[in-house]
């Protein structure tokens, strides 16, 4: 490709635009080319007037090339998955879904991610869950446990270890 | 003992980028009975034509193999090269190994190179077993049916009726006059669309080789082209239309006057039971809605019906019935016009939460002069005045859930809302048009949407995701301008949707009776998108206007006429070929059992005595009806009934030769 | 009794314990045998943003789990829902993909079939149950108590997978609503998000959401606001004093699970359904049980 963003003197990345578009097929969904930039999805955004996301600027930039660009921006972590682009996009496109993917081709280029994201991946390779029951208070500042309030125990994998192999082996395998 | 001819053709790369044409043609020279075998790149063309033709006479040529497209395209083409060269047309045969082989299997070239030896064996195999075929003739009847009287229905009808056919002119609501007489007025030129329409209304009336008949449908369609016969249903009107003049005192004295919603003005007005759709009505006849009049629907008005009392010529006629009206046609035009997809499909946009979000058609009654509010723009829910009006664009078009097709007239129909508003309601009105494209593609378009840019439009780049009503009744939304990068918020009182157009409702069956096929978007398909845009599948009849896809007016008048033409190439005649292809019965075989009968679409067979036999039954075929379908044929269980070039032994033939080859 | 597999998620069973509290006490009465999987473990849904095959593989895991088990699947939490329903329809339309997804699970002894059914609360008391056996059970008159629906985006969209409602004009919880006594008004605000999905980066912009719906439900009047997600009920229940502070107002709005009201009307004692552990005041709502 001949094109050069003046600005940044960023190229289109073909090879980031597979990778992104690789996890988008397989999700069922349309990669950004039939965008028609109609903006429906980012007049319903619900995390736009707080933060910004223009999910429509997103589709441009994917169905354009730019990827570093989007990989490196943190309007990608502000989405809040209400799916409304999804649901209303006329193109039957799903901004929510390419955003996803750009986020996980961030993580697995070493993108610096939130503590807690990682936090919770780390609970459930080791519990199985993304968090331990916690000691919760009531409205008259009363305690409760879950083993207080008498319910049943927690059900759990029988091979912890299995189950982390098998998550590692689909991290990288399942999606190419 | 035949010679056979093979010629192949490339087609350009259509075929021969897929197959390899040298190594059929070698095939082809192979076989049994080919006495020549040669390709072409374009078989079709002229000198193609020559080269068949110069091959029939050097080489005596009497069976002609023709390897290509699908028949459907140029079979005539290759019939016509035969009866010059002194052939009998029906000594052609074609293999298709276009449509069936290249274009179906690009990516296996092989493969596609053996199948089409395959088809051409088969072909050469057919081709041994044919014989010349007579021609038949049928007589064409020189009047047309038009069924739809809107605009395009109302100019093909002048079209054949001033070249002197007779056309009898159906429609189905009380007056002809379609969508355009709903007009205020139209773009670019913004003719009062009344106007424009009302003279070519009376032309109609006016013309003796045109019959109208309103408030009637057609209910049955027999026989084929040159000698339709069809069904026409007149409605009762419950008036006698040969005493109403017209007066409209009944309307006044109705006791439900105001009190029906109209369809006229899209349900936004009220009317009487007993109407006229319009004031400039053609005809100017009124008519009984049964479904409102309280003397249709519970035998008693009152003490007296007051349209009964104040008719003075005694036109009211509770007791009439539905009548059936049997005429004899050479061709048909269907010009059933269109309908709006239905906005409450969109439901984020609210046009079922309020009675301010309204459609652009809605928009234009009330903005018309002689509309259900006079051409004043107020709030429909509680009167209030309007200070801004919103129009968005593409509701459900271009929208892969609903329509994925461009309605073609919403731009213009919005830029010209948009003036008449500035027009009526001064420079304090505010106007917004929420768009995606701004498609002002016509003559003179362009210049239009230049004008109103210049009228303090804000045009809003942008789609908004949903219309929420605010508790005064206002309406807001969020959109987001991709020219500013803004996300704007909008309160108006007035938003006009943009609704997808679609086929009238009643067109799908309309389409089945009449036999035309209908395209993935509804609309009915014409049989070339470029060069046959108003013939259909079915010979005999076109399509003309909204029924075969959204256009504006210049187009549908444009293609009314094309469409009167193309009616007029076979109602100029006065014989038809007809099929050669027909079907024979064996009377050795035939037990006149009459499975074939009641199969045929055209009504071409007939169960007769033989005479001087003992009651001995069997079919008989009408050759001038018959469309060599070969359903019968198939239908047949003794094999009695055959079908002329494409008999039992023949079709044998192609199976044994291609099962025979080795893989 | 109609037996169903019970499953949880993560944050119900060790966080929004009234919710689950309320299930096993209201569902048995129903006719429904709630039956606890062995094994289960998180649907993968927050880890989409790290690797969505986290997501497959753990929602098809559990999947498996329940079809091994010839257990129907009642996921009160809808993104475990969502997960679910993502999952089967992604596998069930891409072979490959479940190929490879199935030669990890079998590593674990597992196979994932594609012939789970699966529910949310929400469909299965309406399409199921049904409203009719719901007024039957509903003795204590809710009456004069106009509710305000929370349905939740993870619960209703997207539509081209099957999900409980229709997502944009969803009625289901109206109804129920309405077949224990209450009103349920419509309101612009309906469809809006609570902001959990960014609770953890973006914390004062999820609070913002979060205060402006219940905002707008104190505006209209509504005497509560119902939830049937734990994620959105955490919002607006536990946090709602947090989202006071962050959108600069007051804010004073009952939150209850619907399947806690739906208890209530029933004349459940209301320790069992968790009442005490919803932080806002929802004795509001209870009040009028009191003389009835």
């Amino acid at each position: 490709m001949t094109i050069v963003d003046l600005t940044s003197m960023a190229k289109p990345e073909e090879k980031q635009q597979d990778r992104v578009n690789v996890i988008v097929k397989a999700l069922n969904e349309d990669v950004p080319g039939d965008c028609y930039q109609c903006g429906k999805c980012t007049s319903g955004c619900e995390a736009f007037i707080l933060l910004e996301l223009e999910p429509h600027k997103v589709m441009a930039l994917s169905k354009s090339g730019f990827i570093d660009e989007l990989l490196n921006s943190k309007v990608l972590w502000t989405c809040v998955t209400c799916m409304k682009c999804k649901e209303r996009c006329p193109q039957n496109l799903a901004p929510v879904d390419v955003i996803f993917a750009l986020k996980n081709v961030a993580v697995a280029s070493g993108k610096q991610i939130h503590t807690g994201y990682s936090n919770m991946l780390q609970a459930v390779l080791g519990t199985g869950y993304i968090q331990k029951p916690k000691e919760v208070v009531g409205r008259e500042n009363d305690t409760a446990t879950r083993d207080g309030l008498g319910l049943p125990p927690l059900p759990q994998p029988k091979d912890m270890q299995k189950l982390q192999q098998a998550l590692m082996k689909a991290a990288t395998e399942t999606l190419r | 003992m035949v010679r056979i001819g093979v010629f192949i053709c490339h087609c350009g790369t259509n075929i021969g980028g897929v197959v390899d044409v040298d190594d059929v043609v070698q095939f082809a020279s192979g076989l049994e009975d080919v006495v020549f075998a040669t390709g072409y790149r374009y078989m079709c063309s002229d000198p193609g034509g020559r080269l068949i033709n110069d091959s029939i006479k050097e080489h005596e040529l009497d069976r002609i193999v023709v390897a290509a497209c699908s028949p459907r395209m140029h079979e005539p083409t290759f019939q016509a090269v035969l009866v010059d060269a002194d052939l009998n047309p029906y000594c052609l045969e074609m293999a298709n190994i276009r449509e069936h082989c290249s274009w179906v299997h690009k990516n296996d070239v092989d493969e596609a190179t053996r199948k089409s030896k395959d088809l051409v064996a088969m072909a050469v195999a057919k081709a041994r077993t044919l014989e010349p075929l007579e021609s038949y003739h049928k007589n064409v009847v020189h009047e047309a049916l038009v069924i739809g009287g809107g605009i395009a229905g109302i100019q093909a009808a002048l079209d054949l009726a001033e070249s002197g056919r007779k056309v009898y002119l159906v429609e189905r609501e009380p007056s002809i006059g379609g969508r355009m007489a709903q007009l205020d007025k139209t773009f670019p030129t913004l003719d009062c669309s009344s106007c424009i329409l009302t003279p070519k209304m009376m032309d109609v009336s006016r013309n003796p080789n045109i019959e109208l008949y309103t408030y009637s449908e057609v209910v049955d369609v027999e026989g084929s082209v040159g000698d339709f016969k069809v069904k026409i249903k007149r409605k009762p009107t419950y008036v006698d239309w040969d005493k109403c003049n017209g007066c409209g005192e009944c309307a006044l004295a109705c006791r439900l006057k105001d009190r029906i919603p109209d369809e006229f003005n899209e349900k936004l007005g009220k009317r009487s039971a007993i109407y006229v759709p319009f004031q400039q009505a053609v005809p100017l006849k009124y008519t009984i809605d049964p479904n409102a009049c309280l003397m249709l629907r519970l035998g008693k008005c009152g003490d007296s019906p007051p349209c009964k009392d104040v008719c003075t010529l005694d036109a009211i006629d509770y007791g009439q019935k539905e009548s059936i009206v049997d005429v004899n046609v050479g061709t048909i035009i269907v010009a059933t016009g269109y309908d709006m997809l239905d906005a409450a499909e969109m439901y984020e946009y609210g046009y079922s939460r309020s009675p301010d979000i309204i459609t652009n058609l809605e928009f234009e009654r009330l903005i018309c002069s002689s509309g259900p509010t006079g051409g004043k723009m107020h709030r429909l829910s509680d009167g209030g005045e309007v200070k801004s009006v919103s129009f968005i664009l593409c509701v459900g078009s271009r929208d892969k859930d609903l329509k994925d097709y461009c309605c073609r007239i919403g731009c213009m129909g919005a830029l010209k809302h948009a003036y008449l508003l500035r027009e009526h309601e001064g420079d304090g009105l505010e106007i917004n048009i929420c768009y995606t494209d701004i498609r002002s593609f016509g003559k003179g378009y362009e210049e239009f949407y230049g004008r109103i840019r210049d009228i303090e439009t804000n045009f809003i780049r942008g789609r908004p995701s949903e219309i929420k009503v605010q508790d005064d009744g206002r309406l807001v939304y969020d959109v987001f301008d991709t020219t500013t990068q803004k996300l704007l918020q909008v309160t108006s009182d007035v938003v006009v949707l943009v609704p997808a157009l679609v086929p009238r409702n009643g067109a799908e069956d309309l389409g089945r009776m009449v036999k035309i096929s209908r395209g993935a978007d509804g609309f009915f398909l014409e049989s070339h998108p470029k060069l046959k845009p108003v013939d259909t599948s079915t010979d005999g009849i076109f399509i003309a206007g909204c029924c075969q896809g959204p256009k504006d007016i210049p187009d549908v008048v444009a293609q009314a006429s094309g469409a009167a033409s193309r009616a007029n190439t076979i109602l100029s005649k006065d014989v038809l070929a007809s099929v050669s292809t027909v079907s024979v019965v064996n009377e050795d075989l035939c037990s006149g059992c009459g499975i074939c009968a009641p199969v045929c679409d055209y009504g071409a067979i007939e169960i007769v005595e033989v005479a001087d036999s003992d009651g001995k039954k069997i079919a008989e075929v009408d050759v001038a009806l018959c469309k060599g379908c070969g359903v019968c044929a198939s239908a047949c269980p003794s094999g009695a009934m055959e079908q002329k070039g494409f008999k039992c032994e023949q079709l044998s033939a192609m199976i044994r030769a291609v099962s025979s080859r080795d893989s | 009794m109609t037996r169903i597999g019970l499953y949880l998620g993560c944050l119900i069973p060790t966080e929004q314990y009234a919710y689950e509290m309320a299930i096993r006490e209201v569902l048995p009465d129903f006719g429904m045998e709630l039956v606890d999987v062995e094994g289960v473990a998180c649907c993968g849904a927050p880890l989409r943003h790290i690797n969505l095959s986290l997501t497959m593989y753990l929602s098809a895991r559990n999947i498996a789990l329940f079809e091994k088990d010839d257990l129907d699947m009642l996921a009160p939490c809808p993104y475990c829902h969502q997960a679910v329903s993502e999952t089967k329809h992604v596998l069930d339309g891409n072979p490959e993909l479940r190929k490879n997804v199935n030669a990890h699970l079998k590593e674990e002894g597992l196979t994932y079939r594609g012939t789970l059914r699966h529910y949310h609360l929400l469909d299965l008391l309406h399409d199921i149950v049904g409203v009719d056996r719901i007024k039957e059970k509903a003795k204590v008159s809710l009456e004069g108590l106009n509710i305000a629906a929370h349905y939740g985006c993870h619960l209703i969209r997207p539509n081209d997978i099957p999900r409980p409602d229709d997502s944009e004009n969803p009625q289901k919880m109206e109804t129920l609503l309405e077949a224990i006594g209450a009103k349920s008004d419509y309101y612009n605000e309906k469809l809006d998000c609570c902001g959990a999905h960014i609770l953890l980066n973006e914390s004062e912009s999820a609070l913002t959401k979060t205060g402006q719906k219940l905002q707008a439900v104190q505006k209209h009047g509504f005497s509560g606001l119902a939830t049937m997600c734990p994620w959105g009920h955490r919002m607006f229940d536990s946090k709602q004093d947090s989202a006071a502070q962050t959108v600069g107002g007051s804010l004073d709005v009952p939150v209850i699970y619907y399947i806690q009201l739906l208890g209530l009307a029933m004349g459940k004692d209301p320790a069992s359904l968790g009442m005490n552990l919803n932080r806002s005041p929802v004795d509001r709502l209870m009040a009028p049980r009191e003389g009835v």
